[in-house]
């Protein structure tokens, strides 16, 4: 067996050029939520100096110069896209667990020659006709190895996108290429403290006395080291692990000082909160509300407020009148709000629900009430978000969320679907 | 090593999720003897739609495939994951723009061919940067009668 790590590269950009033929061949860069900063760039752009993280407005003018297509992130676009890619990834292997939107770890059996490459290429070609995504492929005999391989087939061009690390002739000359910092697992603190032992390369790392290690680093120093050694500590996790917690928030496009706007917002974030719980069979029994200025005024403020429950919901309306009853409480009328969100806490499964004797909810009104949130979900899942909404979210929302750049919602919106020229 | 192009689980949720309304809740007294034969009806998703994770739909402007039978403002759907063999027709991607257009090859020379006679066939030699991005497999023509 071998496990892979299969990765698309740039994969909001190259999301945005699969579906957009006019961006093809140009530089195209993607920026954060409210337009703020870059945060995906394709090879071309890269080619021209742009780095990750940048403030958009710092360079706008020169992004402008450079003919640089510019987008805002996408995620409708993005969500389909990663489930399309993750669906092909598990029509082809036989364990995947997604590790994020845009890579997976697979389970494969080595053919009795050993050579994975041909199916690697395969399957890059497969991903890249159906969808269009640039993929690297990087394989070893654990998850560490395979996360190794990776960065090598995605830094080193020779490779074209594939490297399998365990069947690799001098496997040691090139964990000696790779630098401490780039192993999976291995953050700053590690990182300088190898540094600072003489380790400055993955082989050195997995050479390095092991009792060293783990006085430093315990278990997961050593952990990482049978990894790289081949030995699997980290199985495949093929099961979505249970959430914890569901969080919704968003930045305002513009600063916010009165009570009505953050109101609007908490709403807006508590009734997504809430489908979210329904669509994933969870209720939370514990419901946070926060909000924050921008990060760097010298009158920051940043406040949240929480109620427990008496009975575990996902009923919005229960959800909603607790989460506006504590608004008032985080709310400052002398301050530039940025940000609100949404935390439903302590989620349990809706099967596992206890009934309250002492509720105020009949057994009778619960039942209706997940009648009625069935029947909201549904309309609004066929006819688009929001087409049945809480009044309280009005018409106008002055402090949404700022995306000038947006492409169409080319794969789930009907009526945004592309151009073919006849 | 067999591949298997675009199956997905998501084709068998989609069609579980379309619930007959008539299940819950029936009411006392005479049963309706219809009951035992409720099927989940047809889901032309399902029935047009074989790769789900590389089908794509496009909307169709210009006329140059009217003799084919795909008009202006027809939905076009894609199957990417579909070979573009001779004869199919493909959508490509010329000029930065989807263009759709019937591929075949005549002695030997591939041409993207148009399937009106007003519109002339795109000889692929002069073109460096031609991708066939994929097949069409189903285009659908309003009849006009049901305005959005």
């Amino acid at each position: 067996m071998a496990i892979a790590l299969i990765d698309s590269n740039n994969f909001y950009a190259a999301c945005e050029q699969s579906i957009d033929p006019s961006t093809h061949g140009r530089p195209l860069v993607v920026l954060s939520n409210n337009d703020s900063c870059i945060i995906a760039r394709n090879a071309a752009a890269r080619q021209l100096g742009i780095s990750m993280g940048q403030a958009y407005f710092k360079i706008r003018h020169k992004l402008k110069t450079l003919d640089v297509e510019i987008r805002s992130s996408n995620y409708a676009l993005y969500g389909d896209m990663s489930q399309r890619l993750m669906n092909l990834i598990k029509a082809n292997c036989e364990e995947v667990e997604v590790y994020s939107i845009d890579e997976a770890f697979v389970k494969v059996q080595r053919p009795s020659n050993h050579d994975l490459k041909f199916w690697a290429q395969q399957l890059r070609e497969l991903i890249y006709q159906n969808l269009s995504l640039p993929i690297a492929i990087g394989i070893g005999s654990t998850k560490s190895q395979a996360k190794l391989a990776n960065y090598i087939a995605k830094t080193m061009s020779d490779y074209a996108g594939i490297f399998d690390l365990e069947v690799a002739v001098n496997q040691d000359d090139w964990l000696e290429k790779i630098a401490i910092e780039n192993v999976w697992g291995v953050g700053k603190k590690l990182a300088y403290w190898c540094r600072s032992q003489g380790v400055n390369n993955v082989k050195q790392f997995r050479d390095m006395p092991k009792n060293l290690l783990k006085t430093k680093f315990g278990i997961t120093g050593i952990r990482l080291q049978h990894e790289l050694k081949g030995k699997t500590c980290l199985e495949l996790s093929t099961k979505p692990i249970a959430k914890k917690e569901i969080c919704v928030s968003r930045s305002f496009s513009h600063p916010i000082t009165n009570i009505k706007d953050l109101r609007q917002a908490i709403a807006i974030h508590t009734i997504r909160a809430s489908q979210k719980l329904r669509s994933q069979k969870l209720q939370a029994n514990t419901i946070t509300i926060f909000t924050r200025t921008s990060h760097y005024t010298s009158t920051f403020y940043s406040q949240s407020a929480s109620q427990h429950l008496n009975i575990a919901s996902n009923d919005t309306q229960l959800l909603l009148s607790a989460s506006l009853n504590l608004t008032k409480q985080i709310f400052h009328s002398n301050r530039l709000l940025m940000k609100a969100g949404v935390i439903m806490q302590n989620l349990l499964s809706e099967d596992s629900l206890q009934l309250n004797l002492f509720s105020k909810y009949s057994a009778e009104h619960k039942l209706r009430q997940e009648c009625l949130m069935k029947v909201i979900d549904r309309l609004n899942k066929r006819y688009g978000q929001n087409t049945i909404n809480w009044a309280i979210c009005g018409a106008n929302k002055d402090w949404e969320m700022c995306r000038k750049h947006l492409s169409a919602s080319a794969t789930t919106r009907f009526k945004e679907i592309p151009i073919v020229i006849a | 090593m067999l591949f298997v192009q675009g199956v997905s689980p998501s084709q068998l949720e989609r069609s579980k999720k379309v619930f007959p309304l008539m299940q819950e809740h029936i009411e006392a007294g005479f049963p309706s003897p219809a009951d035992d034969y409720i099927d989940i009806g047809i889901d032309l998703n399902e029935e047009l739609i074989r790769h789900p994770s590389s089908t794509f739909f496009l909307r169709v402007k210009g006329q140059s495939m009217s003799n084919a039978g795909i008009l202006d403002g027809d939905l076009l759907i894609v199957d990417r994951s579909l070979d573009p063999k001779p004869g199919r027709i493909v959508v490509a991607i010329i000029d930065g723009s989807f263009t759709l257009k019937k591929l075949t090859y005549q002695k030997g020379i591939p041409y993207l061919e148009a399937e009106h006679p007003n519109y002339p066939s795109i000889d692929l030699r002069h073109h460096d940067n031609v991708q066939i991005w994929g097949v069409a497999i189903y285009s659908i023509h309003s009849l006009g009668h049901i305005s959005n």
